[in-house]
């Protein structure tokens, strides 16, 4: 009797999940037809935010290419708003968990930033894995250009900011988690990469990529969209140059490549900081560098300088830079430490067999400039960050993590009268 | 005997683990910030010791706690109490079973989910309950495999993202949040009444304490380094990451190739976290089954199991307001019958075993 009663039961359970699969209780998806939102560009208009959604739509194999990409914009007075909007127009529901790439829109500059990325922190909605980036101009502008590196703009636009870009210090990364982590801690701040479209061959809008740019400002050798680390470039003289030329010249780039479907370049040598969510300026590629070196783990950085009137380019291999801030006699002190192991990419004179030969061993001359120079860019990022009250280097944290009981008496103008040191060792690498 | 030492070992160390990996993580960074790990150390502690002191019990006596509470203080009190652990026991089931109804619909899909998605469930768990003893100690087995596999593929791809110095500065948080902490997340320690319910159902042996209570220190072991590796992640951001376990494997540089391949170990831990959140309902129907001398245990599986899905259809969207109440409130109840109710078990006299 039991056992007839229990396959009565399991036939019924069988039968209930079948109702339960047929009537799409399970809500299962047909994957092709839906589409999947893999990068969003952010703009403001008036009191509005754009959305202009990257969707990857799934096409049936047969086709060859499986997947299409295409471009739904929204808008609202929040993402969600614009988000439900391509929903109606996509007829997907707005989740962003593959969404691999938030651009803002330079417009948005005014805004506070977490009221404006609010949205992807909130449970659920997407995870904190996507790479964030500011861009010239209009994030939909920006992901309408066609690239000439990768026939997908998003893709073209992550390998700018991609993981192998970071540890040669050329740009400065980051994903929604850890702008969110810097931004709420003490130091009350964090910062992205500033993407740029670029012209082939040129350094075109904003005169980005010149070698030797911010020295002379004229020793050419451009190397437009050298992506590499080949160049520090930034041929703009100074902090301010560059945030008003960055701007004017990339709506003109941007719209200049869409109208004339010309492909682009994209570089993200420049960084946007924030202070307590407020947009507060561009750190140029120097000062982006001497913050990369001491954040992240770099293997191959590049380092363009003139030492006894000659432009060298060292590469420099097993990096290690950091800050430590500690209190002595009352003065808190900031040391930055950097130690590398050089080796000659290039000079800026003919080559021969017998020079190049020696291109391990570099000349004491050669890398004492090339120690100064990393100690001017050091002091540039110092200078930046203590003039703009915008804790860039986290000294506040670093004061609040290993030297709590001195917080409250320093933190308030800790920048300001940190006493700094330098520890700069650079070597051949023979 | 039902059950045997190993499998109580292996439901000390696995299902301690799973019950607190999952929403506790999130609301111990949320009461007690950096220095969530000495919130939880107290806990583990304090519910060690009560777990050594049970399993040591179970050396002096090799009867079941009806049958000492029975023996001393008479069959109609053995029975009351009994009733009121089968009301405890679903009581401590109600916060896992909504929680865990939150993390599949949340991980498991992407779309506008529905509470019959969850219903399945329940087929399981009406099956499980009705069986005995036996049957929990056999799930520890199949768990213990499971989850080591799952666990470490999903702590491999987490490490390599922890910033240990997000704990600094460390206990400077105010010390009444570090206690409130404790307290607020004690709902999650039901560990010694587990241990209460398989007294005399095991056969005790030399230096089985020792081993059930280092089983439990490895289990705690587990959810502390979870709670390291999920705060070393998100830092103070920790506090709105909900379902933990799936949250930390995200920044795995494979993943970005190979997509969301620590779903799979995810699925499988799901697996487990069934067994271990079917553990507490599996002891209500058993003291269900002593309390009333019904012994028709499928017939109450499914009274038990009813109830609680008539819980979770009209509480649906109550979750928040229940979680309030079982971190503000319920910690009172949960000490009762986890921390004061074993030691109160110690003051029976009892026999010697032969």
């Amino acid at each position: 009797m039991i056992k007839k009663l229990s396959v009565f039961v399991y036939w019924a359970i069988i039968v209930i999940l079948l109702g339960l699969f047929f009537t799409n209780d399970f809500g299962l998806v047909d994957i092709r037809k839906s589409s999947i939102i893999v990068a969003v560009g952010i703009d403001k208009e008036d009191d509005e935010v754009q959305v202009t959604a990257q969707l990857a739509v799934p096409q049936p194999s047969e086709n060859g290419d499986s997947v299409q990409y295409t471009q739904v914009q929204g808008s609202g007075y929040t993402i969600a708003d614009a988000l439900n909007e391509i929903n109606a127009k996509t007829g997907f529901y707005p989740q962003l968990l593959f969404c691999k790439l938030v651009l803002i829109g330079e417009e948005c500059k005014e805004e506070e930033l977490f009221k404006l990325l609010s949205c992807f922190y909130r449970r659920n909605f997407s995870e904190l894995t996507a790479l964030v980036a500011m861009c010239q101009g209009k994030a939909s502008d920006m992901l309408a250009l066609s690239s000439s590196i990768n026939s997908e703009t998003t893709e073209s636009i992550k390998q700018v900011l991609s993981d192998e870009l970071k540890k040669s210090a050329n740009v400065s990364s980051v994903n929604l988690k850890e702008i969110a982590q810097s931004n709420f801690s003490v130091s009350k701040v964090c910062y992205m990469p500033y993407i740029e479209a670029n012209k082939p061959g040129t350094s075109a809008p904003g005169g980005g990529d010149s070698v030797g740019g911010e020295q002379g400002g004229s020793s050419g050798g451009g190397q437009g969209g050298g992506q590499q680390g080949s160049s520090s470039g930034g041929g703009q003289g100074g902090q301010s140059g560059q945030q008003g030329g960055g701007q004017g010249g990339s709506s003109g780039g941007s719209a200049s490549g869409q109208q004339s479907g010309e492909e682009m370049e994209f570089t993200a040598r420049k960084t946007a900081y924030f202070s307590e969510g407020k947009f507060k300026g561009f750190l140029n590629s120097e000062q982006s560098f001497a913050l990369d070196v001491i954040n992240n783990d770099i293997r191959l950085a590049v380092l363009p300088f003139v030492s006894d009137g000659e432009h060298y380019t060292l590469g420099l291999k097993n990096t290690k830079g950091a800050i430590k801030l500690k209190v002595k006699d009352g003065v808190p002190e900031l040391t930055f430490t950097f130690k590398a192991k050089a080796q000659i990419q290039g000079v800026k004179k003919s080559v021969t067999p017998e020079n190049s030969s020696n291109d391990d061993v570099v000349p004491s001359q050669v890398l004492k400039s090339a120690e100064e120079e990393m100690q001017k860019r050091f002091a540039d990022l110092l200078k930046v960050s203590a003039e703009s009250n915008c804790d860039i280097l986290k000294v506040r944290e670093l004061l609040h993590k290993y030297n709590h009981k001195y917080y409250d008496a320093f933190s308030e103008d800790i920048l300001s009268r940190v006493k700094v040191n330098y520890k700069i060792d650079i070597r051949s690498v023979n | 005997m039902k059950m045997c030492t190993r499998q109580i070992c292996f439901i000390l160390a696995v299902y301690t683990a799973v019950t607190k990996v999952i929403l506790y993580p999130t609301l111990l960074a949320l009461q007690s910030g950096r220095d969530l790990l000495f919130s939880a150390l107290i806990d583990f502690l304090v519910v060690g010791v009560i777990v050594w002191a049970v399993s040591f019990l179970c050396s002096k006596t090799d009867k079941t706690l009806f049958k000492l509470i029975e023996d001393n203080v008479g069959n109609i009190c053995a029975r009351i109490v009994y009733g009121v652990f089968a009301a405890f026991f679903m009581l401590a089931t109600i916060v896992p079973l909504f929680e865990q109804k939150s993390y599949t619909h949340a991980i498991f899909y992407d779309t506008v989910q529905s509470l019959i998605v969850f219903i399945p469930f329940f087929f399981f768990a009406i099956y499980a309950s009705s069986k005995g003893f036996k049957n929990i100690g056999r799930c520890a087995d199949i768990c213990l495999p499971l989850f080591i596999v799952s666990m470490l593929f999903i702590f491999i791809m987490s490490v390599g993202e922890i910033k240990p110095n997000s704990f600094l500065p460390m206990l400077k948080t105010p010390l009444d949040k570090v206690f409130f902490g404790s307290l607020s997340t004690l709902h999650c320690f039901v560990e010694p009444c587990w241990l209460l319910m398989f007294m005399g159902h095991f056969k005790y042996k030399k230096g089985d304490s020792a081993k059930i209570t280092l089983s439990y220190a490895a289990g705690a072991a587990v959810t502390l380094f979870t709670l390291f590796v999920f705060y070393g992640i998100y830092g103070d951001t920790a506090m709105s990451r909900h379902f933990a376990i799936s949250k930390i494997s995200l920044f795995f540089p494979a993943i970005e190739m190979l997509g969301r391949m620590d779903l799979l170990a995810l699925y499988i831990l799901e697996a487990v976290m069934l067994f271990a959140l079917v553990l507490n309902v599996q002891l209500a129907v058993h003291c269900i089954e002593k309390c009333t001398g019904y012994d028709n245990s499928a017939v109450l599986s499914l009274a038990v199991n009813g109830v609680l899905l008539a819980l979770l259809v009209v509480f649906e969207s109550k979750f928040h307001s229940i979680l309030d109440v079982y971190r503000q409130w319920m910690w009172i109840v949960f000490a009762v019958f986890a921390i004061v109710m074993p030691v109160l078990v110690w003051l029976f006299p009892r026999r010697k075993k032969r």
